[in-house]
Parts: structure tokens; sequence; C-alpha cells
């Protein structure tokens, strides 16, 4: 199969496409395959040969491809790309004209994974040579990909096991990619709602799923809907396949955020087998409620979680670091009546800037509000004035 | 029962304000691209048009517009306003916006501005219009420079104007909606559209940081925080601004903005209008469309924090925290449904109410601000030369 010549290749992908195999057909034309770095199919212009064989718009995909093939020998994504597209175009030509049959399916996957893939690299070889804006190429894939996307879910008339809705949650999958990396999260919203809407969406292969609850999941984190965020990257982790330690890292990394404001902090062991040991002076310090250790602790890590984006969500648990601070002082004084002064106080040694009595009252007033304390203040005694059952109610059972 | 069939999504629709230059320029590349086709007058594909129109309204529109006696009050020769047909004055007459249309040409080349009379139209627009004491109605001087600046803009997208002139037009303009989006606050809503400003604000604003991010530039840091302040709390707009280099981050004006962004995230009012004093008088403009939401919250943290039986909360103190005078504070009070007992309130959390009731303009809390403002004339403050 490495070293076979062109004619034996056009020929399998005849038979390929004449016995309607779709996933032969998928190989054929996948970068993943071994046939990519075959020098006898790198050919600059295959199109005649193409043509003899092979029907249009098989001929022009087909021949567009073994033109990537050799763009991609050469280094050169930027023309790679070029060529993918032309693939993905007459592929999407012949997909139409299969009407009620969806043993393409395959094809598509292949061709559109590929297309992502060298818009990612085209972009960093033009950044590399300071051309091009941005965001440009993953921008026109996702274009293709939509274009993929509506064939497939307005095949409103095949039957279901012929439907090409099944190829939906993957092209989805593709574009939450394109997305989050381009930061165009609106753009995922009529998407979420075209999953939500369709009866297939607990059909699919559970991969897709778990890919699809990790974006939808990092998408509702980032709409602070913390509650749905868990239950979407909690699905998820747990169903993610135990071989991929790398994407159950990734998950983590947006799932323990979540899961610490809501009150449940990591265990050590867990940080350390995937690698999360960033995690840990901050879990630390929200339970010890120690202020200065979480700042430096974010300070610490800024890059790694500005990168992960979760900069801004790690910053909320300093209410929840203010409650347990807070519950350690009652805890001291051993009083329902507690002084505002010794809040004052405990804020100050944690070195909070320009803090005074009237933040320590904003602060309190915004714990009974959320719930974490049970109690009032009072301005008169400058005292807070705590319930004598349960006045910091677990963590857990607020929110 | 399904009302939204996936095959109706379409989700490269352009969001509402951030992004909708962008369907501009699409605008202009598709009016480009139509040239390119028609005219073929060795128009490579990728050419762009290159205006030659050297004063700040084309010819033929300065005629057209005289002859349907369509000239605004401000572009009329003196002498010949009270004429059938008033005469332009050539000085005084710019371009106005119009929007794009099937079958219109916008890219002739003499109904084009190039960037550097784009620049002069803008001065013009702030120093002999906006600031101009002689034109006491701002309303009509605001509706007058918004669609100046706007057709102004329309010439950048159609012949892709970047670089030190783009900016610097950007950084006016969005001066020019935050001064307004201030002065005019409360305003009639046939005079001033709050929800058209913000989105000709927005548009601007993320254009003109979409150019930041190709080098540096003298006022960016004045913009980060100015992004900061006005889109308060917005995740996109802190994160975007986390990703600055540390050099940026640590300059005073965005450290700042970042710290009244924290505070507000961490829902502490108090440390937001505490803070919010050391801004300057245009920075105080960019937050002050959040500040009423925040002094609200306040109140209903404090109904919730305080709320007991015999609750006193001095009002003296509260007008403190507030930056509001001790009426302003009563009302204020008042209009939540909290207490107010001579120079006591009584907070309690059942009697909050979260609407106001009577009304409560934003207007009456801008004294702070105004004071602010006392040496600063219009221009400086949109020209930035504070």
């Amino acid at each position: 199969m490495a070293h076979i010549s062109i004619n034996q290749y056009l020929q399998q992908v005849l038979e390929a496409i004449d016995s309607r195999d779709g996933s032969f057909c998928a190989e054929l034309l996948s970068f993943k395959h071994p046939h990519v770095a075959n020098p006898r199919l790198q050919l600059p212009s295959p199109e005649e040969k193409c043509q003899q064989v092979l029907e249009p718009p098989y001929d022009e995909m087909v021949a567009a491809h073994l033109r990537c093939t050799y763009a991609v020998s050469n280094h050169d994504f930027v023309e790679a790309y070029k060529c993918q597209t032309v693939v993905v175009q007459s592929f999407l030509r012949a997909f139409q004209a299969h009407k009620e049959e969806n043993w393409a399916l395959p094809m598509m996957f292949a061709v559109t994974l590929d297309l992502r893939i060298f818009a990612n690299n085209a972009e960093q070889q033009l950044q590399k040579k300071g051309k091009g804006k941005v965001g440009d190429m993953l921008e026109k894939a996702a274009e293709q990909l939509m274009s993929c996307f509506r064939v497939c879910a307005s095949d409103n008339r095949a039957g279901i096991d012929d439907s090409k809705k099944w190829g939906m949650l993957f092209l989805i999958n593709q574009l939450f990619k394109i997305y989050f990396k381009i930061n165009k999260l609106h753009l995922c919203k009529p998407l979420i709602r075209a999953i939500d809407s369709s009866n297939l969406k607990d059909e699919y292969s559970m991969a897709q799923r778990v890919t699809y609850k990790y974006y939808v999941g990092r998408k509702a984190m980032f709409d602070s809907d913390f509650k749905p965020a868990e239950e979407y990257l909690s699905f998820s982790f747990q169903h993610c396949h135990r071989s991929c330690q790398r994407n159950k890292r990734l998950i983590l990394i947006y799932l323990l955020p979540v899961k610490m404001l809501l009150g449940h902090m990591p265990t050590h062991q867990l940080l350390r087998k995937y690698d999360l040991m960033q995690f840990a002076d901050v879990t630390k310090a929200v339970s010890e409620g120690n202020l200065l250790l979480l700042n430096e602790a974010l300070a610490k890590h800024e890059t790694f979680f500005i990168r992960c984006g979760i900069f801004l969500i790690l910053e909320k648990l300093k209410i929840i670091t203010y409650r347990n601070l807070f519950k350690k002082v009652y805890l001291l004084l051993k009083t329902h009546q507690l002084p505002l002064d010794a809040f004052l106080v405990a804020l100050k040694m944690m070195q909070v800037e320009e803090v005074d009595t009237d933040e320590v009252q904003c602060i309190l007033a915004n714990l009974i509000y959320m719930g974490h304390i049970k109690g009032y203040i009072s301005h008169q005694h400058q005292k807070l004035v705590v319930s004598k059952q349960n006045p910091f109610p677990p963590l857990s059972s607020v929110s | 029962m399904n009302r939204n069939p996936p095959n109706r999504v379409r989700p490269h629709a352009s969001r509402r304000g951030r992004g909708g230059w962008q369907k501009q320029r699409r605008e202009g590349e598709r009016n480009r691209s139509e040239r390119g086709s028609d005219s073929g007058s060795g128009t490579a594909p990728d050419s762009v048009p290159r205006g030659t129109c050297t004063t700040m309204c084309p010819a033929r529109e300065l005629k057209e517009r005289e002859a349907q006696n369509r000239l605004h009050c401000f572009e009329m020769l003196a002498g010949t306003e009270r004429d059938r047909l008033p005469k332009a004055d050539v000085s005084r007459t710019v371009k106005e916006y119009s929007r794009p249309a099937a079958g219109k040409d916008s890219t002739r080349p003499s109904d084009l501005r190039p960037p550097a009379v784009l620049l002069k139209t803008v001065n013009f627009l702030i120093d002999d219009i906006a600031a101009s004491p002689s034109l006491q109605q701002w309303t009509e001087v605001y509706g007058f420079v918004f669609d100046r600046l706007r057709s102004v803009r329309q010439d950048m997208i159609i012949q892709r104007v970047s670089g030190p002139d783009c900016v610097a037009v950007l950084e006016r303009t969005v001066r020019f909606h935050v001064y307004a989006s201030y002065r005019l606050c409360g305003a009639p809503l046939r005079h001033y559209d709050p929800h058209i400003n913000d989105t000709h604000l927005q548009e601007s604003l993320s254009w003109l940081l979409e150019c930041y991010s190709h080098g540096q530039h003298p006022n960016q840091e004045e913009f980060y925080a100015l992004n900061l302040l006005y889109n308060l709390g917005s995740s996109f707009a802190m994160q975007h601004v986390l990703e600055l280099p540390e050099r940026v981050r640590s300059s005073p004006s965005v450290r700042l903005a970042l710290a009244i962004s924290r505070a507000y995230l961490e829902r502490n009012p108090v440390r937001v209008l505490r803070l919010a004093r050391q801004l300057t008088f245009l920075q105080g403009c960019a937050l002050h469309r959040h500040l009423l939401a925040c002094r609200t919250e306040l109140l209903l943290l404090y109904s919730h924090g305080h709320s007991s039986r015999n609750c006193r909360f001095p009002l003296d103190r509260l007008s403190l925290v507030l930056s509001l005078d001790e009426p302003l504070t009563t009302q204020l009070c008042q209009a939540h449904g909290v207490q107010v007992n001579g120079d006591w309130v009584a907070f309690s959390k059942t009697g909050f109410a979260e609407t106001p009731s009577g009304d409560f303009q934003c207007r009456q809390t801008h004294k702070l601000l105004d004071s602010k403002q006392k040496d600063l004339s219009v221009s400086s403050i949109i020209h930035g030369c504070v």
C-alpha cells in the first residue's frame, strides 16, 4: 500500500466509491493514512490521470487531494490549505447528489478534519512571515464547515438510518474548536440550539459527545452558568476514554475551577495524577481562607491561568475565601456577636489594599446576601451578629 | 413545534455591536468587487479604491444637496439660510452618511476622501461643531457630528484605510461617543438614543483595538482602560486586557480600570464607587452608565446585610459610600423602598424593591462628574489633550 502507483491508487478510489465503502474512501483521502507519504502520489498536476479514471466531481476531489499531498511534502501549508478547500468543495457537490444515503459521512469527517488542521498550519506559517490577519484562515475554514453543516442539518427527507444528520455533531465539534481558538464564542449558540432540538443528541458516538460536552461546558462556564457547566464537564470527564489522559487533563482544567466555586476542592492526589499542581496552592488558599496565598498563587501561575482563560473564574474564588477567612474569625472568637474590627484586622493581615470598615460591611453584606453567612450587621454596635445555628452553612448547600 | 429548524441556523450572522463594523467592511469589499468586475479598467481583483476628493464634501454631493434643499443648517452659507434654496458653505459642508444599496456605486474615487482629508474632517467636526460655543443645541450638534463621523468611517472602510490616520480618527470618534453618552444621558429619545450611540461606540472601539493589535500606539493604554470601564464586568474585555503584555497592563490607567473591574466582579460596590473618584473626566463618562446600577446594588446588599428590627444606619455615612449628597441619597433610598427617618436609614430585606418607583434619573447623579469637567473644553476632551 505504501508505494502503490498512481493508477493503482485511483483504481482503489474508484472501487471504494462504486461499492460505497465510506470508510475506505475516507482512508484514501485522509492525511492520517500512510498513502500521503508515498512520493509516487505526490503530484503537482494529477488532473488528467484523475479524469481518465474518475467521474466528476470525484476526479477534481482526488486531484486536489494529490496536489495537497504534494504541497505538504514541500511544507507549503498555505497551498495545502487551498487544495484542501477544493477537496471539500468537490466532496460537497458529490455529497449533495447522494439522495437519501449517508455512506459518505466518514469521508466528510476525514476531509473536514484535515481542512481545519491545514487552516491552522497555514495560519501559523503566515504569522511567522508576518503576513495575514490572525484568525482569517480559520474563519474561512469555518465557513466551509458551515456549508457542510447546512447540508447535513437540512437532510429531512431520508430515514433515520440514511440521514446525513449523523454528521452534525462531528462538524459542530470542529466548528467549536475554531470558534474557541479565534475567540468567537457567540457563534456557538445556534449550533448548541441545533443539537438541543435534535432527537439524535444522545445517539451520537460517545467520543463525539465527550468533545461536545467539553466545549458546551466551557461555554457555560464563560457565561457564568456554573451549575450546567459542572454537569457538562463532569459528563465529559467521566466518559472520556481512560487512555486519553491528555484530554482528561484538559477537561479538568475547566472542571476544577467550576467545582471549586461550588465548594468541592480537589485532592492533592488528583492534581498530581494529572500534572495540575498549578492548582495546589489555589486549593489550599481557598480552603484555608488565606487571601494572601491565593493572590500569590494566582500571580505565580498567571500565564498558565490566563492562557487557559480561567484566571477570571479563579478570581471569583475570592468570595469563598472571604467566607472561609471570616469563619475562622468566628471560630477564634467563639461568640455570636463579632466586632467588625476583627474582620478588618483579618483582611489587613491578608494585605488587602486600602480596606476599611465600609468595605468590611460591604463584603459581609454580600456574603449574607449570597447565603454564605446567616446573620446581620449592626452598624450602631459595629458588630456582625450571626445565627446560633449553623452561621456558616456548608458551601455545597449554598449557591 | 420546532421553531428553529437547524437548517435555518446562520451562526455567521454578525452579532450586535462587536463585529458589526466587519459587516460594513464586507459591504465595502462587495462594492469593490462589483466595480472590479464591471469596469475592468486595469483594476486587479485585489485593488482598493483610492479617494481623490480633497474637500470634506464631494462636489457632486454638495451640488445635489444644495439643489434638493437637503443642507444641514450648520452647512449653509451665512446670510442665505432664509432663502428658498440656501447656498452651501464649502468650508462647512461635510459628506453625509448614505446607506449602501444595490446598484449604488460608492467607490468612485472623486466621492471618497483620502485619509488625511478624513482626519481634517474629523478635526473640523470637533473644533468647529462639537466644541463651538455658538451652537447651543447640543442634541442638534450630536445628530450632525454622529452622522458625519459615520460617513468618515464608511470612507475608511471602502478604502481599507489603516495606520496612524485611521487610529487618530477612531480615537476621536470613540471619545466623542463616550462624552456624548454622558452629556446627553436622559435626553429625549428622539434626540439621543443610548442604544444606537452604544452600537457605534462599540463598533469604533473594537475596530480601534484591532488596530492596536498590529503595533504600538501612544494612546493605547487610555483606550484599553476606557474599554474596561465602558464595558464594566465584561469578561471578554477583561480577558483581552489580561492577554496584553505586562508593561501595558501595569500602566496606571489600565491598573485602575482593572481594579474597578475586579471590585465589580467581586460584587463590592463600595470599592467600585470609591475607586471611581480617581478617574479622569472622560473615564468617568465611560463608567457612568454603570454607576446607578452599582448604587442600587449597594442598597440591595445593605438591605440584606443590615436587615434587623431596629436597624439604624446613619444617612451621612451612606451618602458618603454612595458618592451622592444626602437629599439624593434619601431620594434613591425611597425609590427602592428603603426607609429614611431623619438622619437614619432603616434597611430591611423584605422592604427592598429592585425596580425603582417614581423616576430617579441618572442625570441627577451627574454633579460629581460635572465638577471634574470644570476647566476642560469639549475639544480638549475629544482630542484627548488632557
